[in-house]
């Protein structure tokens, strides 16, 4: 079978880092290849050469045995390459049309804006039918969930033409249910003669879905083989080098303490159509458990961490009631920091790092108004770096060759730990963990999920929400599912995982 | 052109670099995550002298001998006494409207009031001196600080109105410096105007009401633009608000989410900011003119955006920065008298220089890069 998509010898670096080394890859027409690596191992960007968005600094790139150079996306698009990223790329406020107008290739013949809009959208239903999805064209797209989102710019790129389809991490934030049929969708597309690959860290995935596998470590290819030739234990080993157990569930040491935090009939203003995005969370935390937050992302889940954190917002109603501090609603954010609300939001560089400033700079933020780091006219610099180097020893945030450097040079997994680093400094009474191991490898991942146990073993009511069922599982005391602004449910551990998934669906 | 980029290459694996005719190199342009201080300085440097040459160019052409501008900008300007006090005088103000740019510009507050707040605050001292309010020797004092309260104010509902109800601070703002323009014209037309000779200006300060000389001909008003301006660098750079400010200027969201104040934090930096104008407007009228006038603050709104902008926001470099545009002014003056080369000159090379400052901006941020190439360099 001919090579639809190979790239050998790709060496890219970032400012003098370097992220490839020598990374081959070569994926057949008719076949899903799975890409698998820890964070950090060169996947992404190596995708994104074959995309057109990075130019390698040395190798080959060769479509249909033919050697090709990318300038740019559109390049690559010429060549029937079409990526699915991570963080979608859609205009959110524009429709699904709209949208997918914008990266259509021109039509041959002269056609006005309504013609064309009209063209595209019955393309869609078209396409969407075959696939069996259901979109509606002139939904704007910041109305639909994270799942419906994806299959528009699986659409998107299909539509423009793609034959080669690059999926990154695209079951990441879906429900069990959901990833199994994009994956199903995606193998039939390969069925049909497509070549798809699919860059993934979970080995679930790869060994149900993909005809054959490629491991990449520390920026070069270690293997090329079908999973099915492997085991699981053996993928993992090629991956992180070295095999790391699995943690299964550990339950709480001792009982749970005495009740921490109770959120009472929190709500949101409603919508013009009548929806809230909170629409009566009732929820109670107790010292010394963790209380996972399943549901699929979009629920709300976003606005309960913000309203507990007292981000700008919408003002909400009900009641947020810290145990001894009375209620949190009437606190400003920077009051609330102050009693002990540890937080790793979801959004690393949106609300935990200022990208833009150093690493120190980064750390001491969250201590310095307790006056550790000087009086109000004076900060002490000295002690600042102190604590920072101390604390990077500590949680092994790697990458940091001076505290002075910009919090943004880190990888996702390192800038992670240092908002652990930061926000279990100080022993905290409540953490609020929203997706805390997003995009982060197994190795990574294990180290959040046990500091997120000390922390509760310490005493601290913890609050995880994630859309990552497995993880949940793993680490809660306690499940509660969240669909449409409540709590839809609640289950103790151990927990039918079945039971969950379909709470998690259920809308009502 | 794209398509000889994607023409097939024949020559598979290991091919050496192929020579490409210049004209069909293509390069890409990439964010750049970080630059080194020493090439972000370098690069800082070509762009002025870039901005330089070409200001240099366009006054040889208007006529001022190519040998005598050396002479003119360095010799004359700074070795000068006579000279060199003009640009102190002239800098005092300008320092000062730099820093109350900078400060508001660092809690991303877009103050483009500065004039109508340094017209408030030469108000604000005139009115002291016009009611002659407290005692002689208390009388510049409280000019001092009435210049730094209607300063405060003037800039106080903007603040008010961005934070509280999310109008737009640049319209209102620019708005306001109207108002303020034409409430000035009523004074000094009206209720204010000299009876002395009914000229559109307001009497004469006493002499205890004027910023008093230091000696050798220079006053005092550029000793208080040094003092405002260490006051803003130990905010900025030591105390912990500058920290805030920091974060605020980062991302807000950050921020917030941090336990930073953010709107103390910006209504501090943006109160600052109008106070710093208003001071501006004082050292403007009790230190130079010695009343108010009716269009004694016009440019100095523009100067201190760029002042700012060229220092990026640091006060130590908004001083410099002010002392050199004030230099250029006194320069420009010179030209006129002695080359007759109009005065707006003096504007087309500051707007040369800011134009080819920000270009540079461009080169940090960016780089280029080959495209296609298929060994390292």
């Amino acid at each position: 079978m001919p090579n639809a998509l190979e790239l050998t010898g790709i060496r890219k670096s970032f400012d003098g880092f370097a992220a490839l080394t020598d990374a081959h890859f070569a994926a057949r027409w008719g076949e899903v290849h799975a890409l698998l690596g820890e964070n950090g191992a060169g996947k992404s960007s190596l995708m994104n050469i074959a995309a057109g968005l990075y130019a390698p600094e040395a190798g080959q790139l060769l479509v249909d045995d033919n050697a090709v150079r990318f300038a740019g996306p559109r390049d690559a698009a010429r060549q029937r390459i079409g990526m699915v990223h991570q963080h979608f790329k859609l205009v959110r406020p524009f429709t699904v049309a709209q949208n997918i107008l914008l990266t259509a290739p021109p039509s041959a013949e002269f056609r006005s804006h309504g013609e064309r809009l009209r063209d595209i959208a019955r393309d869609i239903r078209n396409k969407a039918s075959a696939l069996g999805f259901d979109i509606d064209p002139m939904r704007r797209v910041d109305t639909l969930s994270i799942a419906e989102q994806q299959r528009v710019e699986i659409l998107k790129v299909l539509l423009a033409g793609a034959r080669i389809l690059i999926l990154d991490e695209p079951t990441a934030v879906l429900t069990d249910q959901e990833a199994a049929r994009l994956l199903q969708t995606v193998q039939g597309l390969a069925r049909g003669g497509a070549a798809v690959v699919l860059v993934t860290h979970k080995m679930a995935d790869v060994k149900t879905y993909a005809d054959r596998v490629t491991v990449m470590r520390g920026g070069r290819t270690v293997a090329t083989l079908r999973p099915q030739d492997a085991s699981v234990a053996e993928l993992v080993k090629l991956t992180v080098g070295e095999a790391v157990a699995a943690s299964a569930f550990r339950p709480a040491p001792s009982a749970r303490g005495a009740v921490r935090l109770s959120v009472r009939g929190l709500r949101t203003p409603a919508s013009p159509e009548g929806r809230r995005v909170l629409d009566g969370v009732d929820l109670v935390l107790h010292a010394g458990e963790i209380y996972g937050l399943a549901g699929v992302g979009g629920n709300g889940q976003g606005e309960l961490a913000g309203a507990i954190l007292g981000l700008p917002g919408e003002a909400v109603e009900g009641e947020i009631r810290l145990e001894g501090q009375g209620d949190l609603k009437t606190m400003a954010a920077s009051a609330r920091r102050g009693l002990g609300i540890a937080a790793i939001p979801a959004d690393r560089y949106g609300l935990a790092l200022a990208g833009g400033l150093s690493v120190a700079e980064n750390y001491a933020i969250g201590r310095v108004h307790t006056g550790r780091y000087g009086p109000v006219w004076r900060l002490r610099r000295g002690r600042i770096q102190a604590d920072t180097q101390e604390a990077v020893r500590a949680f092994d945030v790697q990458g940091v060759r001076s505290v002075a450097q910009k919090a943004a040079l880190l990888s996702g997994g390192n800038a992670q730990k240092l908002v652990l680093a930061r926000e279990f400094g100080k022993s905290p009474a409540l953490v609020l963990a929203h997706s805390p191991s997003r995009g982060l490898d197994v190795r990574a991942s294990a180290e959040v999920h046990a500091r997120l146990r000390a922390a509760r073993d310490g005493g601290a009511a913890v609050l995880l929400i994630s859309e990552d069922l497995d993880e949940v599982l793993q680490l809660a005391d306690r499940v509660g599912v969240m669909t449409r602004g409540r709590i839809a449910g609640e289950f103790a551990q151990p927990a039918d995982r079945q039971a969950i998934g379909q709470a998690m669906v259920d809308h009502g | 052109m794209a398509e000889a980029a994607l023409a097939p290459d024949t020559a598979r694996g290991a091919a050496p670099h192929r020579a490409q005719p210049l004209a069909r190199r293509r390069y890409a342009l990439e964010i750049r995550q970080h630059m080194a201080w020493r090439w972000q300085a370098l690069i800082l440097a070509a762009a002025l002298a870039a901005g330089f040459a070409i200001s240099a160019a366009i006054l040889v052409a208007a006529g001022v001998p190519a040998d005598e501008l050396a002479n003119e900008f360095v010799t004359q300007t700074f070795l000068d006494g006579q000279n060199f006090r003009a640009v102190l005088f002239q800098a005092a103000p300008m320092i000062l409207v730099g820093l109350a740019g900078s400060l508001a510009f660092r809690a991303r507050f877009w103050n483009l009031g500065l004039e109508g707040q340094m017209i408030w605050g030469a108000i604000g001292a005139t009115a002291v001196s016009i009611w002659q309010l407290g005692p002689e020797p208390l009388r510049l004092p409280l000019m001092f600080a009435a210049a730094i309260g209607c300063g405060l104010l003037w800039v106080l509902g903007p603040a008010w109105l961005k934070l509280r109800l999310g109008v737009n601070e640049i319209i209102s703002t620019l708005m306001l410096n109207y108002m303020a323009a034409n409430f000035l014209l009523h004074l000094v037309y009206g209720a204010w105007k000299d009876p002395k000779d009914s000229f559109p200006y307001s009497p004469q300060f006493r002499v205890f009401e004027r910023l008093p000389e230091l000696g050798a001909g220079i006053g005092s008003a550029i000793l208080l633009a040094g003092i405002v301006a260490l006051l803003a660098w130990w905010l900025v750079g030591v105390s912990r608000a500058g920290l805030y400010l920091r974060f605020v200027d980062a991302n807000p969201r950050v921020a917030h989410a941090n336990g930073v104040p953010v709107r103390r934090t910006i209504y501090g930096a943006v109160l600052l900011s109008g106070a710093m104008a208003g001071l501006a407007g004082f050292a403007v009228a009790a230190g130079q003119e010695g009343r108010l006038t009716q269009a004694f603050y016009q440019g100095y709104g523009f100067s201190g955006i760029l002042i700012a902008f060229l220092a990026r926001n640091n006060p130590l470099a908004a001083t410099v920065v002010a002392l050199l545009v004030a230099a250029l002014f006194v320069t420009g003056r010179s030209l006129q008298v002695f080359y007759q080369v109009p005065f707006s000159m003096v504007q087309l090379i500051q707007a040369i220089i800011v134009v080819c400052v920000a270009s540079s901006d461009f080169f940090i941020r960016h780089r280029l890069r080959r495209v296609g190439t298929e060994t390292a360099p």
